[in-house]
């Protein structure tokens, strides 16, 4: 159950992240948006995926 | 008439198969490019071999992908000069250009360094290797770029005139056909859409040895990396879909209402046909399934707007053929009389509709003699096959926020580290490797047939664009492209499950140049 609310909470978080860039940007400039926003989703896929290491080094289990 | 059909439809119909086939690669290009260059990035900044394996081992499957995108992409540039001579020719000077820079510029550069990238370790420092594997994420997305502005010129032509004495569109603005709406909010929308790809693409590589506890420390960092990479793309894609559907609603009405299954106007606020049949003949739908009050904002980002439907586009379409045929009968004056000035003020008056008068004269060789039930025929030849175009699109969306729930959830067990135990999810990953695939083609669909039944909207009709190949030689190469594209298939998939199977190599003797290495070396060289 407790998975299932977070699912939803972030599914929610994400509808809402849609609906927002649906109202502010209708004829954005999406090329200047794809820059910033593949800069960004490198950036954080990168540090969101470093982080394992901190993790397993802290730990050293195997699990994933 | 009826072998010009033929040959037209034949000329569409492969067109359509390559593009499709050639489609299969691109977005996989595309986005494991980004996501390549995003795995190397955190090898360089923590040094960690792992990163360099799994950069490794990933980018002999972009290679295998790469090197098939471009022998299915490279027949579709000739196919214009072959199949769509009328086409190229009219829009030749524009569609040109950007095609161009393309292959001189962007096509250029990704080939140059997928080389480097590929062969360049051990050869090259860490820095200099991810800033070759950056130029290869920044290249394919360039090519893609030059591509889709070529396309968004084909969806809605900015930045051109039509000259009468050449009878080709000539270039007014070169800014205007690249900072177009439609070229803009479409080049997003695909790059990122091939970013998903690529994410679900690499999740469910990794689920599969995860479930098989093989290469288990590369295929949870691939995993992570590319479930994070995935969730945001998918956000940005779903986003641009709405930029690219609104930018359609003004552009291309009768697209947008094909998309939506609307016969008649829709006065706000109207429902979202959530599940309809379509039937073109008695132009209704035999059954609808409504959200009511969510297609006004949807689709108008207001909550008064009322949106065009299939009747009123008819009865538009019937008005702009009528004023354009006008221009039509000034332009045929006009080749046999450049200097008849009084056609020359008929031509400027009603040009922009000349295109409208094009659709016409497939009916009728004489558009000044045209018949009401010619013209009526005409007009209705503007709105595109709706039940196709209403289906990709509903495939489409549906396979994206299928694709998001399931990037949430693959983010979620991968941060809490409790991947292990969703033993159905990992099973499930693998399975969603075709979804990104089936949204892209239905993508395809929705914007190419949606245009129909123009090349370039409004300006050249489908009907007047193709070249006047026989009907067996349309045959023979349709048959040849459908064998050898599929062949191409089959050796990419046996290739990718082959390398898939092998896993990746753990070996190091092929670490990027550290910058010691280089000193020692050049002490010994010296």
């Amino acid at each position: 159950m407790k998975h299932v609310l977070i699912f939803l909470f972030w599914l929610l978080v994400a509808v809402v992240a849609i609906a927002l860039t649906i109202v502010l940007g209708e004829r954005g400039a999406w090329y200047f948006a794809w820059v910033l926003g593949t800069v960004m989703i490198v950036l954080i896929a990168a540090a969101g995926t470093a982080i394992i290491d901190a993790r397993y080094d802290e730990h050293q289990d195997d699990q994933y | 008439m009826q072998e010009l059909d033929t040959v037209i439809e034949l000329s569409r119909t492969q067109f359509a198969a390559t593009a499709l086939y050639h489609y299969l690669f691109v977005p996989l290009t595309l986005g494991l490019s980004v996501l390549l260059a995003t795995m190397e990035t955190i090898y360089v900044i923590t040094g960690r071999d792992i990163y360099r394996q799994m950069t490794h081992f990933w980018s002999k499957l972009f290679a295998i992908n790469f090197a098939l995108g471009v022998a299915t992409g490279l027949t579709m540039e000739f196919e214009f000069g072959t199949n769509w001579s009328t086409y190229s020719h009219f829009v030749g000077d524009i569609f040109g250009a950007p095609l161009a820079i393309e292959g001189l510029m962007a096509f250029f550069l990704e080939s140059t360094f997928v080389g480097l990238m590929l062969f360049g370790w051990g050869k090259l420092s860490r820095g200099k290797h991810l800033l070759v594997t950056y130029m290869v994420a920044l290249g394919s997305n360039l090519s893609a770029l030059w591509i889709l502005v070529a396309n968004g010129y084909m969806q809605n032509p900015v930045g051109s005139v039509f000259n009468p004495d050449t009878m080709r569109m000539e270039l007014t603005s070169l800014p205007d056909l690249i900072f177009s709406p439609e070229a803009q909010a479409k080049f997003v929308h695909t790059s990122i859409a091939g970013y998903v790809t690529a994410a679900i693409f690499v999740v469910g590589i990794s689920a599969f040895y995860l479930l098989r506890r093989r290469h288990i420390e590369l295929a949870k960092r691939s995993f992570r990396v590319a479930a994070l990479f995935g969730v945001f793309a998918t956000v940005g894609v779903i986003s641009l879909g709405d930029a690219l559907g609104f930018i359609n609603g003004s552009a291309q009405p009768t697209k947008l209402a094909a998309m939506e299954g609307l016969w008649e106007t829709a006065e706000a606020p109207a429902g979202f046909n959530l599940i309809a049949w379509p039937n073109q003949e008695e132009k209704r739908n035999d059954f609808e399934l409504q959200v009511p009050y969510l297609l006004t904002p949807l689709v108008t980002h207001t909550f008064d707007e009322s949106i065009p439907g299939v009747s009123d586009l008819e009865v538009d379409a019937e008005a702009k053929i009528r004023d354009g045929i006008p221009a039509l009968t000034a332009l045929k004056a006009l080749r046999e009389n450049p200097d008849d000035a009084e056609a020359r003020a008929t031509f400027d008056a009603h040009q922009d509709n000349l295109g409208y008068a094009l659709l016409v004269q497939r009916y009728v060789e004489d558009v000044s003699q045209a018949t009401d039930a010619q013209i009526a025929k005409a007009a209705a030849d503007t709105i595109p096959p709706v039940a196709p175009v209403f289906w990709s699109f509903r495939v489409m969306v549906v396979a994206a926020f299928l694709m998001m729930a399931f990037l949430i959830l693959a983010v979620i067990y991968s941060l809490r580290g409790t991947l292990h135990r969703h033993n159905g999810f990992l099973r499930l990953a693998p399975w969603m490797i075709p979804v990104p695939f089936i949204a892209n083609e239905a993508g395809w669909i929705v914007a190419e047939l949606g245009r129909q039944p123009w090349t370039v909207y409004g300006q050249l009709p489908t009907w007047l664009s193709a070249s006047t190949h026989s009907v067996g030689y349309m045959i023979f190469s349709l048959v040849g492209f459908v064998l050898l594209y599929t062949l191409f298939i089959v050796i990419e998939m046996f290739l990718m499950v082959k390398f898939i199977r092998l896993g990746p190599s753990e070996d190091r003797r092929e670490s990027p140049v550290e910058p010691t290495q280089r000193h020692s070396s050049q002490w010994s060289e010296a």
